[in-house]
C-alpha cells in the first residue's frame, strides 16, 4: 500500500507549431505528498498542467495513468470526474455570487430539492461550511465574494476542488497575489491535506517556498525533465542548476553617480486617495526604489505622477538642458517609458506580434512625414536588435506575443520602452512572474542603462531585489512618505522601520477613535 | 520558392481567397441561372449598386476595430444629402459651382455628424451604441423636417451625368484602396489596430487614444456622406426615407463577412469592402431568380451568423492551441 503511486506520466510529449514545448517527461505522484514543479518561464510547466487540467491534448504516444488505468483526459469536465483541481494563478471567482455558491457552482445539478428546479440552499450551505472547517477558514458562507479578500477567495477556490471531490490538486503560483500571513495560512492547508493524503502538484517560482513546501521536485527545462530529487537531498544551487544548467550571475552595483544633476523633481504629489503629499528628487542615472506593502499606493503614485489618475495637487518639474523647470503630465510623458504591473491588462498587445509591440512605444519613428507611411523593414530590423539585446526568446518578430511564455512577454516589453530609449523609466514590479534566469538579466539590463544615463523608479514587492537593485529606497505607507534609506544603510530593518510605525500611529488613531 | 511564397500569402490572407472564393461561387451561380447575366453592363451595374454599401461598410471598419459601433450610418448619409440638396435647390439658377460647393456641404456634413459621435464616444467616455443610436434619431429626424412635407425638388442632371456608374466605380476603388492603406499601412492606421487590441496598453505607450478614436468616428461619417453622394445621383434628389434605418444592418454585415472582428482588432478594408460586394450580389442573386423578399432576409441572415461561425470557431480553435 505505502508504494501505490495513484499519478503516472509517460511519455508525455507536446508540439506546439514550431516548439516542442514538452519532450517525453516522466515522472509519479505519490499519494499524500507535495511534489514541486519547478523550471524557468517556457520551461513546460504550465503545459504540464493544463494537459493535467485537460486544456491542451499531449502528442500520441503520452499516457496518463491514474490508479492503475491509463486514461485521457479530453477536457476539463473529464479531469475534475478524475478527481483533478486546478487552484489557478489568478484567482478566478463568481464575484457578485455567494460564497456558497461559488464553492458548489459546477454541480448545482446535485442540489435541487426532489428534482424540482429549486434548490435545496440549506443543505448547499451546511456542506461548503464542512469543507471550509476543513480548512480552518471560519467566513460566513453568505458573504458576496467580491468583498473577500484574495486569500480567502483562494480558500474558497480550494473548498470548491474539494467538494468535487479533488484527489489531485494542482496549485500554480498560489502565494503570487497573497499576504504573508495569508501564505502562511495557505501552507498549513497544504501540511494538513498533505496528511489526509491528497497529491498535490505545487508550482512556484519561489525557491524558499520549494523547499519550505515540497517533498520531492521534478526540474523541468526546455520541455525536458533535467532533474527529480528529494527536497532533503538538494540545496538551492543544486536546484538553480537543475532549472536554467548555469547560473546568471548579477553584477554588483557600482554606485559611482555623482548627486549634482537632479533630473526629475516631485512636490507634493497628491492623487484622489493616493498618493498623499509625496515629494522626492530623481537624480540622472540613479536607480530609486519605492517600496511598501501591498496596498500602500505605490502603483497609484506612478499613474498619478504620469498622469493616468488625476493629480490633485503637486508639481513636477524636469531637468531640460541643464535647468529644472516645471512640465505638464503630457510633455513628461515623452521622456518616460512605464512598464505597469498588469502585464496582460495594459502592458502589452496580445494578439500582434512581437514588433508591432515592440514599436508601439515610438511609433513615429518609423513613419514618413506627413501621412506617416509606415517602414516596415526598418520596424522589423529595429526590433530584432532589441529582441538581441533583452534576450526575447522567439522564433521571430512576427510572433503573436500571446503565444510567448510570461517572462518573455515581460522581455517584449522591456524591449518597447527600450526602443524609446527615455530619460527616465518608470518600472511596476519588473520581475513579477519571471523566472530565476531572466530575473537576473533584467537586473543586469537595469544596471547596463543605468550606467548609460538612464533613471530608473522601481517599485518591487522583494526586499531583496529591491536592496541589490536599487541606490536609494523611498518608503511609503498609505499613499504617505514615510522614510528614505541610502544604499550604504539597507537593511530589512531599516526599510520596515517607517512602516511599523506608520501602522502603529494610524492603529492608535483608530484606538483613539474607537 | 515561389510556392513557399504562395503559401505564404495564402496563410496571411485566408479572409481574402475565402471571399474570392465566395464571390466566384456567387457569379457562377448568377451566370448560370440569369440569361446573358455576364455582360458588360450588367457586371458594371452590380457594382455601381455595391458602391453605398462598400462606401458605408469601409467607415464602419475603422470603428469597429477599435471596438467601437456606429449604427448611425444610413440616417447620417440622408441627413447630409438632405442639407446638400436643400442648399443646392435654394438657388434660382443652378450652375456647376452650386453643385461642387453642395458635394463639399455633404461631405463636411457627413464629417460633422461623425465628430459629434466621436466627442461625446472619445471625451465623454459614452457608450458608442447608445450615442449612435440617438445620432440615427436625431438624423433622420433632421432629415425629415429639412426635406418637407412636399420633398426637396430635384437637381440638374448634371449631377447624376458626371457620377455615373464608370465614375463611381473608380471612386469606390480609389477612395476604399486609399483608406485601406491609411489602415494598414501608416501609423495612424496601426494606432487604431492597437486600441482595438487594448486600449489601456495603447494609453500607456504613449499614443493620444482619444483623439484617434475621435478621427475614426469622424472618417466613419465621412465615409457615410460619400454613399449620400451616390445616392443622390441616383434618385437626383434627396429625402429622409434613401438611408431606412435597416440598412446598417447590411453594412455591419458586410464588414463582419469580410472577416471584421466585432471585438475589435482585426479586419481590412479591403475584405469589408468585398463582403459588401457579396451582401449585394446576393440580393441580386434572389431577385433575379425570383426568390420572395421574406426568403431573401431569411437566407442573407443565416450567411451572417454562418460567417460569423466560422470566425469564432476559429479563433476558439486558436485560443485552444495556444493556451
Amino acid at each position: 500500500m505505502e508504494k501505490k503511486s495513484p499519478l503516472q506520466l509517460k511519455n508525455i510529449s507536446m508540439t506546439f507549431p514550431g516548439v516542442k514545448a514538452l519532450n517525453n517527461v516522466s515522472f509519479t505522484a505519490h499519494q499524500g505528498e507535495v511534489l514541486g514543479l519547478v523550471g524557468v518561464n517556457g520551461a513546460g510547466k504550465s503545459t504540464m498542467m493544463n494537459i493535467l487540467g485537460g486544456l491542451l491534448q499531449p502528442d500520441k504516444g503520452s499516457e496518463i495513468i491514474i490508479n492503475g488505468e491509463s486514461v485521457k483526459i479530453k477536457n476539463p469536465r473529464v479531469a475534475e470526474d478524475l478527481g483533478i483541481a486546478f487552484i489557478q494563478q489568478e484567482v478566478a471567482a463568481f464575484e457578485t455570487m455567494n460564497v456558497y455558491e461559488n464553492v458548489l457552482a459546477s454541480d448545482f445539478d446535485k442540489w435541487r430539492k426532489n428534482r424540482s428546479p429549486f434548490l435545496n440552499k440549506k443543505a448547499m450551505k451546511e456542506e461548503v461550511r464542512k469543507h471550509l472547517a476543513t480548512l480552518d477558514c471560519y467566513i460566513d458562507v453568505d458573504t458576496p465574494t467580491h468583498s473577500l479578500t484574495v486569500g480567502e477567495k483562494q480558500m474558497v477556490q480550494i473548498a470548491r476542488a474539494l467538494s468535487q471531490g479533488g484527489q489531485i490538486l494542482l496549485f500554480d503560483e498560489p502565494t503570487a497575489s497573497l499576504s504573508d500571513h495569508e501564505t502562511q495560512k495557505l501552507f498549513e492547508i497544504i501540511n494538513n491535506l498533505r496528511t489526509q493524503g491528497y497529491i498535490i502538484f505545487y508550482i512556484s517560482h519561489y525557491l524558499d517556498e520549494i523547499f519550505e513546501m515540497c517533498d520531492r521536485v521534478v526540474a523541468l527545462r526546455d520541455g525536458q525533465k533535467t532533474g527529480e530529487a528529494p527536497i532533503s537531498e538538494i540545496n538551492k544551487e543544486k536546484l538553480v542548476d537543475m532549472m536554467i544548467g548555469h547560473f546568471v550571475e548579477t553584477t554588483e552595483r557600482k554606485n559611482s553617480r555623482d548627486k549634482d544633476d537632479i533630473i526629475l523633481r516631485a512636490e507634493n504629489i497628491t492623487g484622489v486617495k493616493f498618493p498623499r503629499n509625496i515629494s522626492f528628487d530623481l537624480h540622472k542615472g540613479e536607480i530609486l526604489g519605492v517600496w511598501g506593502l501591498l496596498g500602500s499606493g505605490r502603483s497609484e503614485l506612478f499613474n498619478t505622477l504620469l498622469g493616468f489618475d488625476k493629480m490633485v495637487e503637486g508639481t513636477i518639474s524636469f531637468n531640460q538642458n541643464g535647468e529644472l523647470c516645471e512640465i505638464n503630465h503630457k510633455d513628461l510623458y515623452q521622456h518616460v517609458g512605464y512598464l505597469t504591473e498588469g502585464r496582460h491588462h495594459n502592458g502589452v498587445f496580445l494578439d500582434m506580434t512581437i514588433a508591432e509591440n515592440i514599436t508601439s512605444s515610438d511609433l513615429d519613428r518609423f513613419a514618413s512625414k506627413g501621412i506617416g507611411i509606415l517602414n516596415n523593414r526598418k520596424e522589423k530590423e529595429e526590433s530584432r536588435k532589441y529582441m538581441k539585446q533583452v534576450n526575447v526568446k522567439a522564433v521571430d518578430e512576427n510572433m503573436i506575443v500571446s503565444k510567448l511564455s510570461g517572462g518573455n512577454q515581460q522581455k517584449v516589453i522591456i524591449s518597447k520602452w527600450m526602443l524609446k530609449d527615455p530619460d527616465i523609466l518608470f518600472m511596476d514590479e519588473p520581475t513579477k512572474g519571471v523566472d530565476v534566469g531572466a530575473k537576473a538579466e533584467i537586473q543586469n539590463l537595469i544596471f547596463d542603462r543605468s550606467e548609460k544615463g538612464v533613471s530608473f523608479v522601481v517599485v518591487s514587492s522583494e526586499l531583496e531585489e529591491i536592496m541589490n537593485l536599487c541606490d536609494r529606497i523611498i518608503v511609503i505607507a498609505e499613499g504617505k512618505l514615510v522614510g528614505e534609506v541610502n544604499r550604504d544603510d539597507f537593511s530589512k530593518e531599516a526599510l520596515m522601520a517607517g512602516i511599523v510605525k506608520q501602522e502603529e500611529k494610524v492603529e492608535n488613531e483608530q484606538v483613539q477613535v474607537g | 520558392m515561389v510556392l513557399d511564397r504562395i503559401k505564404f500569402f495564402g496563410q496571411r490572407n485566408k479572409q481574402l481567397l475565402g471571399m474570392l472564393g465566395a464571390i466566384a461561387v456567387m457569379l457562377l451561380v448568377l451566370s448560370i441561372s440569369v440569361e446573358n447575366f455576364m455582360t458588360w453592363t450588367n457586371i458594371t451595374n452590380l457594382l455601381a449598386q455595391v458602391a453605398p454599401i462598400a462606401f458605408m461598410a469601409t467607415g464602419i471598419t475603422f470603428v469597429l476595430i477599435t471596438k467601437g459601433m456606429d449604427i448611425s450610418g444610413p440616417a447620417v448619409m440622408a441627413a447630409s444629402s438632405v442639407i446638400a440638396v436643400a442648399f443646392i435647390t435654394s438657388f434660382k439658377v443652378i450652375t456647376a459651382v452650386h453643385l461642387i460647393s453642395g458635394c463639399m456641404i455633404l461631405l463636411l456634413a457627413g464629417g460633422f455628424f461623425g465628430f459629434i459621435n466621436g466627442l461625446a464616444i472619445a471625451k465623454l467616455k459614452m457608450v458608442p451604441l447608445v450615442v449612435t443610436l440617438s445620432m440615427m434619431t436625431v438624423a433622420t429626424g433632421l432629415a425629415t423636417v429639412l426635406g418637407g412635407a412636399r420633398g426637396l425638388p430635384t437637381i440638374p442632371s448634371a449631377y447624376a451625368n458626371f457620377f455615373n456608374k464608370y465614375t463611381v466605380i473608380v471612386m469606390v476603388i480609389l477612395i476604399s484602396s486609399a483608406l485601406d492603406f491609411l489602415l494598414t499601412g501608416t501609423s495612424f492606421g496601426r494606432k487604431v489596430y492597437y486600441i482595438g487590441n487594448k486600449e489601456e496598453t495603447a494609453r500607456i505607450s504613449g499614443i493620444n487614444t482619444d483623439n484617434v478614436i475621435l478621427i475614426v468616428y469622424i472618417i466613419c461619417g465621412i465615409c457615410a456622406a460619400l454613399a449620400g453622394i451616390v445616392n443622390v445621383a441616383i434618385i437626383s434628389t434627396a429625402r429622409a426615407s434613401m438611408g431606412p434605418q435597416s440598412q446598417i444592418l447590411d453594412v455591419v454585415s458586410a464588414a463582419v463577412i469580410g472577416g471584421v472582428s466585432v471585438q475589435g482588432g482585426k479586419g481590412r478594408v479591403r475584405d469589408a469592402c468585398l463582403g459588401a460586394f457579396l451582401i449585394v450580389g446576393v440580393n441580386n442573386v434572389m431577385n433575379l431568380i425570383g426568390v420572395s423578399d421574406y426568403f431573401t432576409t431569411l437566407i442573407k441572415g443565416s450567411i451572417i451568423i454562418f460567417a460569423m461561425g466560422i470566425s469564432s470557431f476559429r479563433q476558439f480553435y486558436f485560443s485552444r492551441i495556444r493556451a
